[in-house]
Order: C-alpha cells, then sequence, then structure tokens
C-alpha cells in the first residue's frame, strides 16, 4: 500500500506514531496528578475551613466536591452511600467526561483560580509567554549561529578569545544572571525597570504608549535569556562548523577562489540541520513557560499558572496545560522528523553544547 | 560595525515581541479608562498598594467564597462592598461604617443603620440588604456566609427618631440555645460585607435559585457597590479601582471629604522581594508584606510603624501545634521540655529579621489590648521559659533519657520503660522561609536538649490536608491570624477547645484544636478549659474577665498543647512618603498598621496628601 | 593513549581538567581542612570575617561550611543524573539506532512522552508520596529521568550512522545476535561519543538541581548550592547587597559547569582529528 508514495507514506507512518504518542500522554497527564496523595478539595478545605463548624465544613467540602465533578452526581443531587457519605467518581467517569468536554472545545473551570475557564487562564497567559520567548530564542540562535559559523572560519586569534568567552557565558547559572541585571540596571543604576510586563499605569491596548512601554520592560527579561542561550548555540555551530570546514567540497571552494561570504554562507547552510533541530524543540517546549524569569521579572506568563496548579493539585488547569505543552512538543518534533527525512538522508548529528531550553 | 548590527537586530526584537505583546492584549477585557488625561492613570492622583493579592484576580463575586474573590472584594476589604462595622485594632474601639453600634449585651447586639447610606445605583442600603447577607446561609448551606448562622437565630428591625431622623434599628439575637456567644457576633458585623439584596435576588432567580451558579458570576462589570471605590479594570498584572465621586460617606461620616486618590492600583507581584525593590523605587506608596532588615530600607525611604524594633505592632502568634495523642507528646510533662528548648531569641533575631517584642510564656500578649490580661506573675510562675539545662532535666526528671552516636552527636531517645521513642517530624511548608527557619531554630534546641525531632517541610499542598485531619508530631500554625474583637479568645478557642473533638483517623477532621489536646471522656479531661471558653464571651465584667483569661493561661502554660514562637504583626505595614504623605505611624496613629480596605484603617484615604 | 597524550597538550583540556579536580578536590578534602558546622556562628549575614571567611547566612552560619556541602549535594546530583540520563539514553538510543523500524518507534514515542509530561509534576507527584518528602537522591533520580531523552536522541542518531557501516554488516553475516553486535562492534565506537553526552549530561545535572530548587522545589534534606541561591533569594540578600550570599556559590557553579564543557570540548576534538587544528 501506498509503495508508490515513499513520502507520503513516510509522513503518514510517522504521523501515526506522533497521533499514538498524543493520546498516550494526554492520558497519563490525566491519571498522573490523580494518584498522587494529595487531593485538591483537601488543600482548599485546609486553607479555608478554619474555624468552621464540623457540619458546615463538612457541606462546604460536599459542595466543593460535587462542584468540581469529583463525586457522582444524579438530578443536581450528590449520590450518596448507605452511610450517608458522597460516592466517589471513579477515574474513568472523570477521564470519559474530560474527553466529553474536550471535543467541545472546553478544557472545564479551574479549582484554584475557580470560577476562571482554563481556557481563558491559557489565553491571556500564552501570548505572554510567548512574546517573551519567541524573540529570545530566535535572535538567540540567529546571532548564536552567525558568530558560531564566523569562529569556525575564521579560527585564529577571533576564535581563541570567542570561544572561551562563550563557553564561560553558557556555564553560568541563567537565574543569577537575571537576578543580578535586575540589582545593576534595575536598582543600583535604574536604567529598566525591575518587574512586571509593562508600566503599572498603562492598561494594554493598541496604543504606541504601550508598545514603548512593553519594550522597554522587555529589555532585563530579554537579555537574562538572550546571551546564555546564544552562547550555547554559537558552541554548538562552531563545532558543526569546523566538522564542515574539514569536509571536501570546502577545500575545494577554497581551492577554487571562491568569495568568503560564499563558502561562509555554504558552511552555514550545510552546519544548520542539527541547530535546526534544536531550534524546533526548543521552540515546541517554549509554551510551558519561563518560569524562573517569570518569578525574577513579575512578568507574565504561563509558566507560574502551571506550578501553582500542580502545587494545588488543580486537575482541569493540569490537563489544559499539559495538552497544550503535548500538542506543541509533538508538532515541532514532527516537523523536525520530516524535516530530516526531507533534508538529511544520512540522518547525521553532532554533538551539541546546550540543549536549547 | 558587528556591534552596531547586534543593536539593530535586538531592536528587532524589542519591537517584535512589542507587537505580539500587543497582540495579547486584544482578547482582554481593558476598558478604556474615563480619566481626562487619556491613555493612563496620573501618579499624583493614583495610589499603589499591594500585598493583599498574590495571583491572577478571578472573580469579583461578593458571594464567592472569600479566598477566590480577588482584592477588594475577598477576605475581609471594605472598598466596594462595606460592612456594617469596623474594629480600630489600636485602641479596641468599634467604629460605624454603615452602621453605628449602639449596645451589645448577651441578648443581642444593636446597630443602627445609616439612613445616608447608598448603594452605586442609587438606591439606599436598607434592612433588607443587611438580612439577605446574614440570612443566606439559612436559605443556602454553601453559602460563604453560612458561618454566621449558628450564633444568630434573627435580626429584628425596628424604626426609630435618632436626632430628629428616622432610622433602621437593627437587633442581632444572640442564639443562646445554639453558640451562645455575642463576642463572635461583633466579629461578623465587622467582616461580613453587606451587598445589595435587589441585584443578587434578582441573579437568584435568573439562575433557578441555584446559588453555585450565581457564584459562578464574575460580577466584574460596574457592580452595585457601596463603599468609596468601586472596580475600574484588572488584568493578570493589577488590578485598578476608582474613586466614587457620589460615595455616601463622604457626606454622612467624612464631613463631605472624599478620599485623596482617585485610583488605588493593586499590582500583582509573583516573587516577594519585589514589594521591597517597588517601595524602594517609588512605584510602591505601601505594602502588607515581610521585609527582612527593614531598617536598611529606611536611607530609600520605607518606613514602619515605629521606626526602632520591633517596627510592628505585635497582633498574631506563629507556633508548633503539638499532637497531643501521640507518645511521647501525649505528656505535658515532655511538651513543656520541648517550649525550654526552644531559642526565642534567636527566632525573634534571625527568622523575622527582630519583628517581634521578647515573648512571655502563654497565649496573651503582654501588650496591646489584650495586655490587660495578662499577668507576669502567672508567666513566671507557671510559664516555660528558654533554657536547656532547664529542658534536659525536666525530661530525665519525667524518664526520659537520650542515647548519643560515638561522635556525641544524638541518637534517639528512650521513654520511661526504656523503649526507644520514633524520630519527631515538625511539619511546615517548605518554601515559606521565615516559617522554615523558625522550625529550623526550634529542632536545633530541641536536638540539644535531647530530643530526636527533625524537620519535615512538605509542599503547601500535603501541609494544608495535614492541619484538619490531625496528621503530624508538631506542626506550624498560625491560628485566629486577624486581629478582631473576639481576640484572645479566639486564640485560646482555636487550640484548646474541644467542642468537635474527633480522634485522629478515616475522614476526621477538626478545625480548630488540631493537636487534639483535651481529649473529652477521659479522665485527663479538664472540663475547666470548655467551661472557661464558653463563658469568657458573655462576661462583660472586666475582672470576671481578666480573672477567667488568666485562669485559661494558666491551664495553656501548665499543659503547653502548642509552642508560640514569637508575636507578629497582623499584617506587616510598609510605607512610602515619596508619593503620597501622611500614613500612620507610631507618632501619628490615627488609625490602625493596616493597608487602607481593613477595619478602621480606610480612613487613611481621607488623611494621605500628594507628596508634591 | 595517543589520544589521552594530544589531550594533554591542549590547553582547554588540561585547565577544564584542573578546575574539575580542584571542585572535586575542594568536595572531598573540604571537610577535613575545615570544620563543617552547622551550627549559629555569627550574626545574620555577617560580612566576610576572620572567624567566617565568606560571612554568614540568614541564620548566622559560615557559608564556608555551607558551601562545602553544597558542592558535595551538587556534585552528587549531578552523577547521579549524569550516570542514569547517559545510561538510559544511550541504551535506548544505541538500540533503537541500531534497530530502526518499529522498535525504533517505539522508543522514539517513549522519549516523546518524557519530553511532554513536565517534570515539576512528576516531582510533586512522588516527593508528595514518600513519606520524608524530597530527597536530594530524589532530585537526582528525577533529573535524570527526565533529561535522558536528549541523549537517546543524540545517541541515536549516530548509532543509526554506524548501522550502515561495513564491518557491522559483515558481523551480523556472521550471526551474531543484535546484543552482541550492539556491545562487541557499537559501544566501542561511540564510547567517546557517550563519554561526552555523559559529562553534557553531569553538567546539565548541576544547573538543572539549582533552577529546581530556585523554584522553590530543591532537597528538603540538605544544603545544595541551589538551596543557598534560593535561600539568598527569599531573604532578599541581593537587595541588601549581601553579594557573599549569591556571588561564591554562583562561582562555584559557573567553575563546575565551565570544566566540564571545556573537557567536553577539548575531548570532542581529540576524537574527532578534524576538530583540531
Amino acid at each position: 500500500m501506498l509503495k508508490q508514495y515513499p513520502t507520503l507514506r513516510y509522513i503518514l507512518q510517522r504521523g501515526g506514531w506522533y497521533f499514538l504518542t498524543f493520546l498516550v500522554a494526554v492520558t497519563i497527564n490525566f491519571f498522573l496528578p490523580r494518584l498522587g496523595a494529595n487531593n485538591p478539595v483537601d488543600i482548599i478545605m485546609g486553607k479555608s475551613a478554619s474555624g468552621l463548624s464540623a457540619e458546615n465544613a463538612r457541606i462546604k467540602e460536599e459542595s466543593y466536591l460535587k462542584e468540581f465533578g469529583l463525586v457522582k452526581v444524579d438530578k443536581g443531587e450528590i449520590v450518596r452511600n448507605a452511610e450517608g457519605k458522597p460516592v466517589k467518581a471513579s477515574g474513568l467517569e472523570q477521564f470519559a467526561n474530560y474527553i466529553k468536554m474536550c471535543f467541545k472545545g472546553d478544557l472545564g473551570t479551574s479549582f484554584q483560580k475557580y470560577p476562571k475557564k482554563v481556557l481563558d487562564v491559557i489565553a491571556e497567559a500564552v501570548p505572554w509567554t510567548i512574546a517573551l520567548q519567541l524573540p529570545t530564542i530566535l535572535f538567540g540562535w540567529i546571532i548564536g549561529n552567525v558568530l558560531g559559523a564566523l569562529a569556525a572560519y575564521r579560527r585564529g586569534v577571533f576564535d581563541r578569545v570567542f570561544f572561551p568567552v562563550a563557553l564561560l557565558i553558557s556555564s553560568f547559572p541563567f537565574f543569577v544572571f537575571g537576578m543580578l541585571l535586575v540589582y545593576y540596571f534595575a536598582v543600583v543604576l535604574n536604567w529598566f525597570p525591575a518587574m512586571g510586563g509593562y508600566a503599572q499605569e498603562i492598561i494594554p491596548s493598541f496604543s504606541f504608549e504601550f508598545l514603548r512601554s512593553a519594550a522597554y520592560y522587555y529589555v532585563l527579561p530579554f537579555f537574562s535569556i538572550f546571551l546564555i542561550l546564544a552562547g550555547g548555540q554559537a558552541i554548538g555551530m562552531r563545532s558543526m562548523g569546523i566538522y564542515e570546514l574539514g569536509t571536501d567540497y570546502i577545500k575545494y571552494a577554497k581551492w577554487l577562489g571562491l568569495k568568503e561570504s560564499k563558502i561562509i554562507a555554504y558552511l552555514f547552510r550545510n552546519a544548520m540541520l542539527p541547530q535546526l533541530t534544536g531550534l524546533a524543540l526548543s521552540l515546541g517546549t517554549m509554551i510551558s513557560g519561563a518560569l524562573i524569569t517569570e518569578m525574577i521579572f513579575s512578568y507574565p506568563g504561563l509558566g507560574m499558572a502551571i506550578l501553582t496548579a500542580i502545587q494545588n493539585n488543580d486537575y482541569p488547569m493540569i490537563q489544559g496545560c499539559t495538552l497544550l505543552i503535548t500538542i506543541s512538543v509533538l508538532i515541532a518534533n514532527f516537523t523536525v522528523d520530516i524535516l530530516i527525512g526531507f533534508l538529511d538522508p544520512r540522518v547525521k548529528a553532532g554533538l551539541q553544547i546546550g540543549k536549547g531550553n | 560595525m558587528k556591534k552596531g548590527k547586534n543593536v539593530t537586530v535586538f531592536l528587532m526584537g524589542v519591537l517584535l515581541s512589542g507587537l505580539l505583546a500587543l497582540q495579547s492584549c486584544g482578547g482582554g477585557k481593558p476598558k478604556e479608562p474615563t480619566d481626562e488625561s487619556g491613555s493612563s492613570f496620573p501618579r499624583t492622583k493614583t495610589l499603589y498598594l499591594a500585598g493583599s493579592q498574590w495571583g491572577d484576580p478571578n472573580t469579583f463575586n461578593p458571594l464567592a467564597e472569600s479566598w477566590q474573590a480577588a482584592w477588594p472584594v475577598g477576605d475581609r476589604f471594605n472598598l466596594m462592598y462595606e460592612p456594617l462595622l469596623a474594629y480600630n485594632s489600636l485602641d479596641g474601639k468599634i467604629e460605624p461604617v454603615l452602621g453605628t453600634l449602639v449596645s451589645k449585651d448577651n441578648d443581642s447586639i444593636v446597630v443602627d443603620l445609616n439612613p445616608e447610606a447608598k448603594w452605586s445605583d442609587g438606591t439606599p442600603v436598607t434592612s433588607a440588604d443587611v438580612k439577605f447577607i446574614f440570612e443566606l446561609g439559612r436559605r443556602f448551606k454553601n453559602a460563604a456566609t453560612a458561618f454566621t448562622v449558628e450564633f444568630i437565630t434573627g435580626i429584628n428591625v425596628a424604626k426609630v427618631d435618632v436626632n430628629g431622623v428616622s432610622v433602621e434599628r437593627l437587633s442581632f439575637i444572640v442564639d443562646k440555645k445554639g453558640r451562645n456567644n455575642p463576642l463572635v457576633i461583633l466579629d461578623h458585623l465587622q467582616a461580613v460585607r453587606i451587598v445589595p439584596a435587589h441585584v443578587f435576588e434578582k441573579l437568584l432567580s435568573e439562575n433557578n435559585n441555584d446559588l453555585s451558579a450565581v457564584q459562578k458570576l464574575k460580577i466584574d462589570d460596574n457592580p452595585v457597590v457601596s463603599g468609596p471605590y468601586n472596580l475600574e479594570t484588572y488584568s493578570n498584572e493589577k488590578i485598578v479601582v476608582k474613586r466614587r465621586d457620589d460615595y455616601w460617606g463622604a457626606k454622612a461620616i467624612y464631613g463631605g471629604k472624599l478620599p485623596g486618590p482617585q485610583y488605588i492600583i493593586h499590582p500583582i507581584f509573583k516573587s516577594n522581594d519585589h514589594f521591597a525593590i517597588a517601595l524602594q523605587k517609588g512605584n510602591l506608596d505601601a505594602s502588607q508584606t515581610f521585609i527582612p532588615r527593614i531598617w536598611l530600607k529606611k536611607k530609600d525611604g520605607v518606613s514602619t510603624w515605629k521606626a526602632d524594633a520591633p517596627y510592628y505592632v505585635p497582633g498574631s502568634i506563629p507556633m508548633l501545634l503539638i499532637n497531643t495523642t501521640k507518645a511521647p507528646l501525649n505528656d505535658k510533662n515532655f511538651r513543656r521540655a520541648l517550649a525550654a528548648a526552644i531559642n526565642y531569641a534567636n527566632i525573634k533575631e534571625l527568622a523575622v529579621s527582630g519583628y517581634s517584642p521578647d515573648i512571655q510564656p502563654g497565649l496573651i500578649m503582654q501588650s496591646g489590648i489584650e495586655g490587660k490580661y495578662f499577668s507576669a506573675d502567672d508567666a513566671k510562675t507557671y510559664g516555660v521559659t528558654y533554657n536547656l539545662e532547664n529542658a534536659k532535666k525536666m525530661l530525665a526528671d519525667a524518664g526520659y533519657r537520650s542515647v548519643f552516636k560515638s561522635d556525641g552527636s544524638l541518637d534517639y531517645m528512650t521513654d520511661k520503660a526504656g523503649n526507644k521513642l520514633p524520630t519527631l517530624s515538625i511539619k511546615s511548608p517548605a518554601g515559606w522561609s521565615d516559617w522554615e527557619a523558625m522550625v529550623s531554630i526550634a529542632v536545633k534546641g530541641m536536638r540539644d536538649a535531647g530530643i530526636d525531632v527533625r524537620e519535615g517541610f512538605v509542599d503547601a499542598g500535603l501541609y494544608w490536608p495535614a492541619l484538619p485531619s490531625g496528621d503530624f508530631d508538631l506542626i506550624m500554625h498560625k491560628p485566629a491570624a486577624a486581629v478582631t474583637p473576639s481576640l484572645p479568645w479566639s486564640r485560646f478557642e482555636s487550640i484548646m477547645s474541644s467542642r468537635n473533638w474527633v480522634p485522629v483517623g478515616g475522614d476526621n477532621k477538626m478545625n480548630e484544636n488540631q493537636g487534639r489536646y483535651n481529649q473529652p471522656g477521659t479522665k485527663e479531661y479538664n472540663k475547666a478549659v470548655d467551661s472557661l471558653l464558653k463563658v469568657i464571651p458573655i462576661l462583660s465584667d472586666d475582672a470576671q474577665l481578666t480573672e477567667a483569661y488568666r485562669q485559661l493561661n494558666k491551664i495553656f502554660m501548665q499543659d503547653q498543647p502548642a509552642l508560640p514562637l514569637c508575636h507578629l504583626a497582623e499584617q506587616y505595614y510598609e510605607f512610602s512618603n515619596a508619593n503620597w504623605k501622611n500614613w500612620p505611624d507610631e507618632t501619628n496613629p490615627y488609625a490602625p498598621p493596616l493597608l487602607p480596605w481593613i477595619g478602621a484603617s480606610t480612613k487613611i484615604l481621607w488623611q494621605l496628601q500628594p507628596a508634591k | 593513549m595517543k589520544i589521552l597524550k594530544n589531550l594533554l597538550k591542549s590547553p582547554m583540556f588540561v585547565t577544564g581538567l584542573v578546575l574539575f579536580l580542584a571542585t572535586i578536590i575542594l568536595a572531598l578534602i573540604g571537610p577535613y581542612v575545615h570544620t563543617i558546622t552547622m551550627e549559629r556562628v555569627g550574626p545574620q549575614y555577617a560580612p566576610p570575617a576572620a572567624q567566617y571567611l565568606l560571612g554568614t547566612d540568614d541564620l548566622g552560619r559560615d557559608y564556608v561550611s555551607l558551601l562545602i556541602r553544597g558542592l558535595r549535594s551538587s556534585l552528587y546530583v549531578g552523577f547521579l543524573a549524569g550516570i542514569i540520563a547517559t545510561t538510559v539514553g544511550t541504551l535506548l538510543g544505541i538500540y533503537g539506532g541500531f534497530k530502526g523500524g518499529w522498535i525504533d518507534d517505539l522508543i522514539n514515542m517513549i522519549t516523546n512522552l518524557f519530553i511532554v509530561i513536565p517534570s515539576f509534576v512528576i516531582l510533586i507527584l512522588i516527593s508528595s508520596s514518600l513519606k520524608d518528602g524530597r530527597s536530594l537522591t530524589l532530585i537526582g533520580l528525577i533529573i535524570g529521568m527526565t533529561t535522558w531523552t536528549w541523549s537517546a536522541r543524540a545517541v541515536r542518531a549516530q548509532s543509526a550512522a554506524l548501522k550502515s557501516k561495513d564491518h557491522i554488516s559483515l558481523a551480523k553475516i556472521n550471526g551474531d545476535g543484535t546484543l552482541a553486535v550492539i556491545v562487541k562492534h557499537i559501544l566501542p565506537y561511540l564510547a567517546s561519543y557517550v563519554f561526552m553526552v555523559f559529562i553534557l549530561q553531569v553538567a546539565s545535572g548541576i544547573l538543572s538541581e539549582a533552577a529546581i530548587s530556585m523554584i522553590g522545589l530543591g532537597p528538603l534534606d540538605t544544603v545544595s548550592l541551589g538551596t543557598i541561591l534560593n535561600q539568598a533569594k527569599n531573604n532578599g540578600a541581593l537587595g541588601d547587597g549581601v553579594w557573599w550570599a549569591f556571588i561564591p556559590s554562583t562561582v562555584i557553579i559557573t567553575v563546575i559547569v565551565f570544566a566540564l564543557y571545556l573537557i567536553n570540548t577539548s575531548a570532542e576534538g581529540a576524537f574527532n582529528p578534524r576538530l583540531r587544528k
């Protein structure tokens, strides 16, 4: 079947495996949080029931259980066992309900951010997460690779200075770097704001003022990730570049006396494939948020939402966020697989430093 | 050359990200500000305060649970929805808001509703509104205010003439067969915020009388409120409220004056250290967060209530609750030895930056409103203070013996019968750095005294459920955290009351006395504790009251069901004069040291003046 | 032997090795040179002085003691995570790459699953079910269990490329089983590569531990370089100019990771002659 269309067959086969992965991932991400010892309603009750009478606390707890769909409900009433205790909804029943809701495009209501919809939380946070990371990853990647290629080609003094510096930069824990940036540029020099995504006196809107403010507030978070990311990319590209330099076609090109810029362009193109893989992977995992950067800069984004959801066992939030992560990572990896299949039948890869996270 | 290129690329990045950020706001809910200046909130008219809202604002529904609703609707904030009364935690007086306290006795608490009080839609605030919220718990068992039901049998309304004006007089009838506790009713009158009955009755009927459905509404679009501010706009980064220039209280309470700030912005930070930075930079005017080493911030214009240690006014007591059902913690001599092994001076200095006075044994603070119930003699006679030698002696006298390893470190402890005791663990939420430090210092002292105990830092998701179910040896807790009229009774109640006593195990939970102290029906049961807790709320004679508190505190010190560690502020209170001046402090104590949306501190808003 | 000789001629390798050995030596003999004490020795955040060379922390403890303890913990976590990530990743990667077909696809699927499930979920879940909460070992295990995916991908690519080499085809014709071929013919070829993967995984494990601790999910049973940084952050040390709470631990982390990176790149040069000048 499909033997005459090997390309299509390849794509379909890969796609099939990815779809299977998706199904398994969704199932695991649904059941995993429910295996833990801490139950979300217990957490909420522990926080909010102080001073309540036993009777009131029981009523409150049952109303949460009902509201969150954790007990069986019949005609708006909780189903009870012989002792009058609510009958818990089994994991399988909850799963069936979750899948049904997903098909309706409803990811449910957060427990911890009640009555906010999971979809709303994601819709509010994801644009910031992307805005923070997409440019950082792209420019870190481009500049890192350009510098890496240059270092590989030029070698000499440039390389001998540049390379150890790039190594040192990428060895630095990025969160301390971010904190030092805040301390020096925001607190001591007062050049840039210390935290937030835009000035507090501004309401987000399609205005120049908001744009300018967002750009200003973006500088420190950007640099806190950018430098270390670019350093890592440069090292990887340098290794790949040197490897490619030794290949016959470059020697031939040099012997032919081609222009330097042209040779670098060749070099770049051929060394880039593994780097491209890394790029796609970091774009895929990007959606889960830059949690530590968000914390250091009080920057809006999804990372904090995921952490609090997991800490409080907010099942619908965890499910919603992991679904999003699953989809984006799998799409990125699928794209990589297809790209490699097309561009590089040899499926070569080199050792890269830094995994671009 | 190359550098120039980098800068260009960087600028492009900034631009791109700006565009993306812009896109993100398309789906938001921003309302165009109605201010004449157009797009922003002018600094001279805007007050920036923080610390009351930590996560995303989720709902502004006053019928939602108080932990769900965002500032300034949740908790006991009174900027939008007002309570009847406000408590002044400095002098203990009850101040008028929507109502005025007329009398309080053991039969009823009488409050006159202010006849001028109006909702923002122009309709007057009436007894129907008050009845609506207090009786909601009778109609719906899951109402957030259902806890008032077991205290109040009903509200009687009468029309009376006060200085020629007809006012509604509300009598909250004490449920004598129930809890019989007028003291807690007073707490409720300053905590329960009145909501417009006409609005919520309509919503209820639109939703088939289903309270859960109404609780799901966000009530964030021009809500009907009675307070001096109303919701202007909000996002996950901040909440903005705007002054209501037709606020009824301006004329009726504040002599025709409006609050100073036109806007109040509450930024939402994700990290504790951002409050200090924002205060120092003048981006924040006041905060209620724990900022270590506050004296170092003085040069940057950050002030506190007191200019010197302990900087804040004590109001709440973090402590270690002890599971009194477990051996050896069921032995009060052992518990007293624990109390003698904790270096309280170290806790004060290292864990809370010196923000506590030197504490005395017992559950009553030696200063402030409750100071009048404190007896230094009792503390000396019955209390235990830090003394390692004494702790060791108490343990030895009670038959406990420490066994050491060959390198001199503690191995384990044995009881009277020579049995090896298990290692005890102190549960505390991981990441709460001041609590972690308190626990570490306590563990250190106890181990020095030869007691085998370890830190048990757990994720908050395990900490919270462990508390009511009694799943701990010792656990960090701060009972009765808010300063209300019922202190210090409510503190004793939440540690010593056996009213709902159930053993540890199964689904059993206790929301007070989580340490299961004083089990009823046993021969050790001390009836005096519960009868004192029952009688104090209905005592009005000061001498009797003092005597009752002394009795209770004496039993606490003798039995030591918990280990108080330090006396901290109810809420921290830091302010900066850079943009707004005339904040209350020890030299100018016109309002309690709280942010201006709690209790009697709201009046701060009328006293603030722009600094420039 | 020749490779080692070449390596020792590389100044980068020598620098990396010396730096790395220095941290190991510090961790090993530190406790014998400096008395480790977790007791209070001075006031909160006392600046460096004769009796406490790197000052004190928020609980008045000696930072030198804390740093030596922290370094030991961080090295332990790094090696634990590195060993797990390299072993699991290498085995799955070689097997998948060599076997190909549906086994390769299945392994690829498992790899993707581990990328997709956030490591926090596993960390919080497991630590909530253990009585003792989050231990250092648990954190090492979880870092290892979530970072092997990268080694698997890297090794798989190499092993797939090797598969078509002549001597391996020959071995297969000779009737050697899969395992035999892998052990006899593929592993030796990949040994240097796997060694470099291991070095990078150790470095990444040390950085990951620090990052996890910064979020507040660090080990609860001991001091690590990450928990030292987290304590300093929670106590607002930076804002008060308490540099000794941050800089020494940051420098130690950077030096270890830098040393490992230097070893890795120079080793890469030695194993792959084209990278040599």
